[in-house]
């Protein structure tokens, strides 16, 4: 029921900016925007729909091309706005100026997926170690962990 | 003039991992900052190589005190993939232990919060306490801390009426102590006057930095994903949402011990209306390739679980995003201009489950307050510069 007014709103609203509107449960919605149209579409959901809480950020490696999607709450309905942007640019503006909160999940996504948020305002590394080594982004699905072999001291050389 | 105090990654005053850096002029916070990743353990990037059934066993393992809320939100994401529908017995019983494990993280949050604020009495008594509510996790699920119970299309154990009965007796015990809790926290005067206006969050900032759960509430935000978005049987369980306007540690404590009450109405209300059945239905091993969100209230507020299928045995995508770091961006804010010994208080007070912090090592200069931070690779090149002669047994290699 409230889906189907907040969907009737956003083609209102968004027009020829949706590439592609989605409601597989209810209260689940599934947006897809282009990536230049995303600060314009987070803040017509946050100023004009009052969805203020976003839950996270998700980064899904799709091969040659990432996705990412900002999944966002309020007290009706849990609202996604997905987009995707291609491997060999990975670069994606920041909503922190929208949402302050977004801040530790765009600086997971540089971490984990290697993307590049611009007008990021703390680009430092947050999860992985101060000397992990440059160009090595775990949750990309090329990236491979090989244990390296134990060695026992006074063993066998 | 300003010092930079590093606290943590291992500190007396914090009970788990965090790298927090405070910046202090005086007495007084005037910036903090956070350095997660010291217990990262990389659960995401294993999960896309286990099956969909182990993934119940690796999703419990995140967490040693909300284990049961990683399960099922992971299990009823699945279940949504699956095109499959737990039967109402079995969901009944997942609600239930979800309550039961709300009580015994909100209860042994009030301990904490009463040892942090110097009183340890209260702390002792409250854990005495929560010794009932284990026990009575101990009789559903056979385990303290991982109770295991969750499957996919179901639970693993059935409830018997001597369970039951027993559940309610030790029920009864538990409600009349949270009311001498409740009586005492919002009404003994030093503890009131250690948590009032400590770690103030305004409401327009827990929304704008989106704080979730108790730290949400007790800013004046009825947002809880039990009424917003009903999982399980919370569609048809009486409760209500339990806020406070104070913004600071002391309403947090209020909000956790009124949601005490709500919890022990939601389990004497499931158990009282169990319905018969089965408590299983059985899942098929692959879903087809499709994507979830699956949302759930945690003790510590909204947990979400983003999951991708492709098909196959094995998730493409699971993303997992802990109640507690949502709450890193308002804790921060909490912090400012607050006074040093209100460090642990405060932090405290978002009930942090840390999975991750920091691995540099911070050497501050007192003198100039000039900061250096030092890899642990670079430390291992000062060893060997102090001792660059000696022969040494093997050497430590990165692992990349």
């Amino acid at each position: 029921m409230n889906d189907q007014i907040l969907i009737e709103k956003a083609k209102e609203g968004l027009k020829e900016k949706i590439l592609n509107i989605a409601n597989p449960a209810p209260r689940r919605i599934f947006l897809k925007v282009a990536v230049d149209n995303l600060l314009e579409t987070i803040s017509w959901l946050k100023n004009e729909q009052g969805f203020t809480h976003l839950s996270t950020i998700s980064g899904v490696d799709l091969g040659p091309s990432f996705e990412i999607l900002y999944h966002f709450a309020n007290n009706f309905c849990s609202f996604t706005i997905r987009t995707e942007i291609p491997r060999d640019n990975p670069s994606l503006p920041s909503i922190c100026q929208l949402i302050p909160g977004a801040i530790l999940y765009e600086r997971e996504l540089q971490d984990m997926l290697g993307l590049n948020v611009q007008n990021i305002p703390d680009p430092r590394p947050l999860l992985l170690p101060d000397d992990w080594p440059a160009g090595n982004y775990p949750l990309r699905k090329d990236w491979k962990f090989e244990r390296p072999a134990e060695v026992i001291p006074g063993g066998k050389k | 003039m300003n010092f930079q105090i590093p606290i943590g990654p291992q500190h007396p005053a914090l009970k788990e991992p965090i790298g927090l850096r405070i910046t202090v002029d005086g007495e007084i916070i005037r910036e903090a900052d956070l350095r997660l990743g010291y217990n990262h353990r990389g659960i995401e990037k294993l999960a896309e190589s286990k099956t969909w059934i182990q993934n119940i066993y690796l999703m419990e393992r995140i967490c040693g005190i909300c284990s049961h809320s990683h399960t099922t939100c992971y299990v009823q994401g699945v279940e949504k993939l699956m095109e499959i529908q737990a039967p109402k017995r079995g969901l009944y019983i997942r609600t239930l232990v979800a309550e039961l494990e709300r009580i015994h993280s909100h209860l042994l949050w009030l301990g904490v919060a009463g040892h942090e604020a110097g009183f340890d009495s209260f702390f002792m008594y409250v854990w005495r306490d929560r010794e009932i509510v284990m026990d009575i996790l101990e009789i559903i699920s056979g385990n303290r801390v991982h109770y295991a119970i969750n499957t996919i299309g179901g639970v693993r154990r059935d409830l018997d009426e001597l369970q039951v009965k027993n559940i309610l007796d030790s029920l009864s015990v538990l409600r009349k102590r949270s009311e001498y809790y409740l009586n005492l926290g919002t009404t003994e005067p030093s503890f009131v006057a250690r948590l009032a206006g400590v770690g103030y969050l305004s409401k327009e900032d827990a929304l704008a930095l989106c704080a979730v759960g108790p730290t949400l509430r007790a800013s004046g935000v009825p947002m809880d994903v039990r009424k917003d978005d009903p999982y399980a049987v919370y569609d048809e369980v009486p409760f209500e949402v339990c806020t406070a306007d104070t913004g600071d540690v002391l309403g947090r404590t209020v909000v956790r011990i009124k949601e005490l009450f709500q919890s022990y109405n939601i389990i004497e209300y499931l158990l009282k209306n169990l319905p018969t059945g089965p408590i299983a239905v059985r899942a098929p091993r692959r879903p087809k390739s499709n994507e979830v969100v699956s949302r759930y209230e945690a003790p510590r507020g909204e947990n979400i679980h983003y999951i991708k299928s492709n098909g196959t045995e094995k998730p493409e995508r699971l993303k997992v995003r802990a109640p507690t770091l949502g709450n890193y961006a308002a804790t921060i804010k909490m912090l400012k201009n607050g006074f040093i010994a209100d460090v642990p208080l405060i932090f405290a007070a978002i009930d942090p489950c840390i999975c991750c912090a920091e691995r540099a090592v911070a050497i501050v200069d007192a003198r100039t307050g000039q900061e250096k931070i030092v890899s642990t690779s670079s430390l291992k090149q000062l060893k060997q510069n102090v001792s660059p002669n000696k022969e040494r047994k093997r050497e430590v290699v990165w692992p990349l």
